[in-house]
């Protein structure tokens, strides 16, 4: 069996899976820097680069090209807009780094809660198989048939619009395909001999579970991050899009929102950056999850010519 | 031969239900065991052999708790086991263990050697954090392996060696019963020789009981004291090894010890094909008589119960044993 740091030596031999290796760790360290730069402001009780509103500079073209730009000299004083401004005149880079914050911690704190819930239910019904097995499967196709979004919204109007509503909301939604995945690998596992044996020796149900067949299924816990990170960033870009997501800070859907209104009159760069830093992200995930996957399921792999 | 009794079943039933429709709604069994009783003695080995789908691996996962049988009893030192609960069933679970016929699946591939064979001992405070390297190197000794493959991975071994340590994960509990399930039908001949030889070696060091179920009547030759021969869920004929394969009475003993191929003498043509035979529906008669070259309309009509031949250990369910 394939060890942890196996893994990562073969992601990293291939020059498309190291190159999304490398753009999420680009990601997350700029993720950690903004993390940074909100509290250090937070805590000095001043205002973010990201809010600080310039009446003056407002849609300044990006530095690159305001070489070029035929309206506006650069102004001595004039802040430096590496992606330019806004129609607020806040900085477009700045905002574009508090947008990666959030979606990370979308991105994980949503997996938090869908991925133990998944694994657990998924555990308990193919494990147990007969009722409760009914009860989980019915749990998940009841959840399913529910349209995601109503229930996203649903919960902003319960626990109140912004971030909480949003964790919720999405990870209440998405452990659906993981508990399917995890209870058809556990089906398969609970009749193989090993877990006979197990039960012969006189284990608990609870041990067999999480010490013989999980350590068995896990890979697809980590399958499962790599799918539901990007999917849970882009459904938050929607939500706060539609205005019913984060309040009051710069996340990715607030900002194509806020850009949508201006790209007719010429004002390209805020919704281009936005959109590549999303794509980039969601291809790098996307691409890794993929290979995760081929990496690390025996069925998939067996069939694989290497 | 001791002749304390060390576990018996009585009338044991095992049936599968088979359910169709929307409702699932149950519309008959599979009688994988029906109505079979055996008895198991102190350091003796019972050989159960029968052609696959006749039960006797349904047969040994009844004894072990893994299926629930419908009716009868399985007793263990005078108690019944369906009953027990908590510390007693700790002690039975203790005392019969298994080996089954896959030493590839009855591994977990993510546990080391280490952990396979001692993690039981722990749970069940037989060894310690300390002292479970010793113990395990002990037992892999016991069985025939070097100790200083304790960090290793199942896929790392060769079945013989994989099935060694299924053994040493077995005995790890210090069992008074070691069910093997086809525990050589995998192995290659040579290797299996060697393992038959390893489990006749721990019944002598360990005073160990086997059940020991198979198709292959060259390893019940060679390793049981007593067989019994199974066909459909039933026992159909039961006795000490040299009796039931020197005289074997039942015509599907006959058969079975035909199908047995021997160098110089080419195989006899098959006369009684095997014929579709529907596990769902009562048997009525005698379940072999489809088969039989030998059955009338009494055979198919009623039931033959085991009965006593010559001596009374050896038993047949025949109208017409061959005496």
């Amino acid at each position: 069996m394939a060890k942890k740091n196996d893994i990562l030596r073969r992601l990293w031999r291939r020059w498309d899976t190291r190159l999304s290796l490398i753009a999420i760790v680009v990601y997350l360290c700029v993720a950690l820097y903004g993390e940074a730069v909100y509290r250090y402001h937070k805590i000095q009780d001043t205002t973010a680069p990201y809010n600080q509103v310039h009446d003056d500079y407002r849609y300044v073209k990006p530095a690159f090209f305001s070489f070029f730009s035929d309206g506006q000299q650069p102004a001595d004083g004039r802040p430096f807009y590496p992606l330019g401004s806004d129609n607020l005149g806040r900085d477009v880079f700045q905002r574009l780094i508090q947008g990666t914050r959030i979606a990370f911690h979308v991105g994980i704190i949503t997996s938090l809660i869908a991925i133990p819930l998944g694994v657990i239910l998924g555990c308990l019904g193919g494990y147990f198989g007969g009722k409760a097995d009914a009860l989980v499967v019915w749990l998940c196709a009841t959840v399913a048939s529910m349209p995601g979004l109503l229930f996203i919204l649903a919960v902003a109007m319960v626990v109140g619009q912004g971030l909480l509503g949003i964790y919720l909301g999405i990870g209440l939604t998405t452990w659906v395909s993981v508990c399917r995945n995890v209870r058809g690998e556990v089906m398969k596992h609970r009749n193989r001999a090993y877990v006979q044996a197990a039960r012969v020796l006189g284990y608990s149900h609870l041990r067999v579970i999480f010490r013989h067949i999980m350590p068995n299924v896990a890979h697809i816990i980590l399958i499962a991050f790599s799918i539901r990170f990007p999917a849970s960033v882009a459904t938050e870009v929607f939500i706060s899009f539609l205005g019913i997501g984060v309040q009051g800070e710069p996340s990715w859907g607030i900002m194509i929102n806020n850009a949508r209104l201006r790209l007719w009159q010429g004002v390209w760069w805020e919704m281009t950056f936005v959109t590549l830093a999303i794509f980039i992200l969601v291809l790098a995930f996307n691409h890794l999850a993929d290979a995760l996957r081929d990496l690390l399921d025996p069925a998939l792999r067996s069939e694989k010519v290497k | 031969m001791s002749s304390k009794l060390l576990l018996s079943t009585r009338n044991l039933k095992t049936w599968f239900p088979i359910k169709k429709g929307v409702f699932a709604r149950t519309v008959g069994y599979v009688r994988a065991v029906d109505d079979v009783s055996i008895d198991i003695y102190d350091g003796e080995t019972l050989g159960v052999v029968g052609e696959s789908g006749c039960g006797k691996s349904t047969l040994a996962r009844t004894i072990l708790k893994l299926e629930k049988p419908r009716s009868g009893s399985i007793l263990m030192n005078g108690e019944d086991l369906l009953t027990m609960k908590g510390d007693q069933l700790k002690a039975f679970r203790r005392s019969v263990q298994v080996v089954f016929q896959n030493p590839q699946a009855s591994l977990n591939p993510r546990h080391t050697v280490l952990e396979l064979v001692t993690e039981a001992m722990l749970a069940y405070g037989l060894t310690t954090r300390e002292t479970r390297h010793a113990d395990a190197g002990k037992l892999l000794n016991d069985v025939g392996m070097p100790s200083d493959v304790l960090d290793r991975y199942p896929h790392e071994f060769s079945g013989g060696q994989r099935q060694r340590i299924s053994i040493a994960r077995a005995l790890s509990l210090n069992p008074k019963l070691l069910i093997c399930d086809e525990a050589v039908s995998a192995l290659d001949l040579s290797v299996r020789a060697q393992v038959l030889n390893l489990l006749e070696e721990l019944q002598q060091k360990r005073k160990l009981s086997y059940l020991f179920i198979t198709h292959d009547i060259g390893v019940v030759e060679h390793i049981s004291d007593r067989i019994a021969v199974m066909y459909l869920g039933k026992i159909l004929e039961t006795g000490p090894t040299a009796d039931v394969l020197d005289t074997p009475a039942h015509p599907y003993t006959r058969l079975l010890m035909r199908a047995v191929p021997r160098i110089g003498t080419p195989l006899p043509e098959d006369d009684t094909a095997p014929v579709e035979i529907s596990q769902t529906k009562e048997i009525k008669g005698c379940p072999f008589a489809p088969r039989c070259p030998l059955a009338d309309d009494h055979c198919r009509s009623n039931t033959p119960p085991l009965e006593a031949l010559k001596s009374a250990k050896h038993q047949c369910a025949c109208f017409k044993p061959s005496v």
